[in-house]
């Protein structure tokens, strides 16, 4: 399937200050893509444009085939379903009364309502004041809201930001089982790298505006290089000896790696070395995480 | 569409406080004006035209207008809080229908009060012993006021969309109407829109202010409402939405 959402060179300035510059999006139908940055990346500004909530500044959007635009708008808000910042609601009202004025609004029966009660599991607390919800509770409303008329779009922005634990697992599962179960395509941003890893089918990293990386989440883990570690007898003589014959040696932090795993220079690295009267000790392989992608990426320490 | 937003707007304010403010609120000019009348029924002596004047008096010159602008807080309250711009401007509706679906809400809430009034305006002058019926042209001017206060509630759901805080447009549709007051004593009342009202109720007046025509008075109350809610929907189509 081609892209369900794609932009190009969208940008958003305010005044002078560049907070969306010239991103390319590529969200494929039925993925599930993790819009992944550091707090204050432009993830937000990105999908409240996608909503047009907010007006670009440069650069074009495209969602299911249709531009963006204020004569397109309504077709394509009708097909998407979205939880930006927050989740909304009315609190002098019940769960249920704020989910029959969105029904109203977007024009769907009210058999809609407990359709999408029984998905985030809220059948129970629906007659209750939103007011007296706790954040988990308000956010799948939120999500609840958001599905709908089964919208063939997901925008979710950080939907397990202030929940507990038990709760991040619920909601994951929940967002892991839209696109097989209802053909939802699903973009979700988040700064939590782990999360959008147990989630996620494609990957895009954005960075002060920029998009430094987009792809699926395997080619992302085939960034992450392995490595061999190395411990001899004597590391620094050894070091200057592969680097000598020309291996992929390297020198940090005071510890000795081969970057390369091939078996046929890894057996000329070992050979050479113990020929030379150096006892190798240790052979380890080891592998960049993604949090080592990440800070490679964006040059920033992830936020955890 | 726009039923859908209208019936979508009347569902936020079920147990809301609009209805209770809406009942309470108007009883309290009615008896400052009847008690007034009643200190000075020496000069007042037009009997039910001398109680409109003193009923009239503060509700449209100090209530009327912060009335309405309660209403419009009130209504743009529930967006301003919990994100809920998000969530109406996500929703697949013209921005036209949600302000034009806000206005008829506003409208007849309005049209409630100006009901109610009347029916205090009643109550009071048979409480006091005026003899009969009111003079039936009361319920015209009850209707214009109606009519008076459309560009108010434009103006005042304009202003409450903006302003973030509930009781800033309040206070500006105060000063507003007293304001309006004073440029109706010096015969300007069709340029300023909290006037409006104050000439279509015929407000502290016992001879028809409007006597000379009323098509300057539509056509004025026309032009403002139309001024006010075009800005409104061009603010909601072309600005970013700050939830």
């Amino acid at each position: 399937m081609g892209p369900v959402i794609a932009t190009e060179s969208l940008t958003k300035k305010y005044k002078e200050k560049v907070v969306v510059d010239q991103l390319d999006l590529r969200v494929p139908g039925g993925s599930i893509y993790g819009f992944l940055g550091p707090n204050g990346a432009g993830k937000s500004t990105t999908l409240k444009m996608l909503l047009g909530l907010v007006k670009p500044t440069a650069g074009n959007i495209t969602i299911l085939g249709k531009e963006v635009s204020s004569k397109n708008r309504l077709t394509i808000l009708s097909s998407t379903g979205s939880l930006i910042e927050s989740p909304a609601y009315y609190g002098h009202l019940s769960g249920k009364e704020n989910l029959q004025i969105i029904c109203t609004l977007k024009n769907l029966p009210e058999t809609e309502i407990p359709r999408v009660l029984q998905i985030v599991r809220m059948k129970d607390q629906q007659n209750k004041k939103v007011s007296q919800y706790s954040l988990g509770m308000k956010q799948r409303l939120g999500l609840a809201a958001a599905l709908l008329g089964n919208p063939k779009i997901l925008l979710l922005d950080e939907p397990t930001n202030g929940l507990d634990p038990a709760g991040i697992q619920e909601m994951r599962e929940l967002i892991s089982s839209l696109p097989r179960t209802f053909g939802i395509t699903v973009l979700i941003s988040s700064h939590l790298l782990s999360e959008i890893d147990q989630m996620a089918t494609h990957v895009g990293i954005i960075n002060q505006g920029e998009l430094v990386f987009q792809d699926s989440l395997s080619a992302l883990h085939e960034h992450s290089r392995s490595r061999l570690l190395l411990r001899t007898s004597d590391d620094q003589r050894s070091f200057s000896y592969l680097k000598h014959s020309g291996l992929p040696a390297e020198w940090k932090n005071g510890s000795l790696s081969l970057r390369t795993l091939e078996d046929n220079r890894i057996m000329q690295a070992v050979s050479l070395l113990v020929n030379s009267g150096i006892g190798v000790l240790r052979l380890e392989e080891q592998q960049m995480s993604l949090e080592d992608i990440f800070l490679h990426l964006t040059g920033k320490q992830v936020s955890l | 569409m726009l039923t859908r937003c209208i019936s979508a707007e009347s569902r936020k304010l079920c147990h809301s406080m609009i209805l209770p403010a809406c009942l309470l609120i108007p009883i309290i000019p009615a008896i400052m004006g009847t008690f007034n009348y009643l200190q000075n029924q020496g000069i007042l002596e037009s009997e039910w035209y001398s109680l409109w004047t003193q009923n009239t008096l503060f509700y449209a010159c100090f209530f009327f207008a912060p009335l309405i602008g309660l209403y419009c807080s009130y209504l743009w309250r529930l967006e301003h809080r919990h994100n809920n711009w998000n969530m109406i401007m996500t929703a697949p509706v013209p921005v036209s229908c949600l302000f034009f679906a806000k206005l008829a809400v506003i409208l007849a809430i309005t049209l409630l009060t100006q009901i109610w009034m009347g029916a205090l305006y009643l109550i009071c002058g048979k409480l006091v012993g005026l003899p009969g019926f009111c003079p039936p042209e009361i319920i015209l001017w009850l209707l214009r006021g109606l009519l008076g206060a459309v560009p108010i509630c434009s103006l005042q759901l304009l202003l409450s969309m903006k302003i973030r805080s509930f009781s800033v447009p309040i206070g500006i549709a105060l000063i507003g109407s007293v304001t309006g007051m004073l440029i109706i004593n010096n015969d300007m009342g069709l340029i300023w829109p909290y006037s409006l009202m104050l000439l279509g109720m015929n407000s502290n007046k016992t001879e028809d202010s409007l006597a000379g025509g009323l098509l300057p008075f539509l056509v004025s109350a026309a032009v403002f409402s139309l001024i006010f809610c075009g800005l409104s929907i061009w603010f909601l189509k072309h600005r970013d939405v700050n939830a």
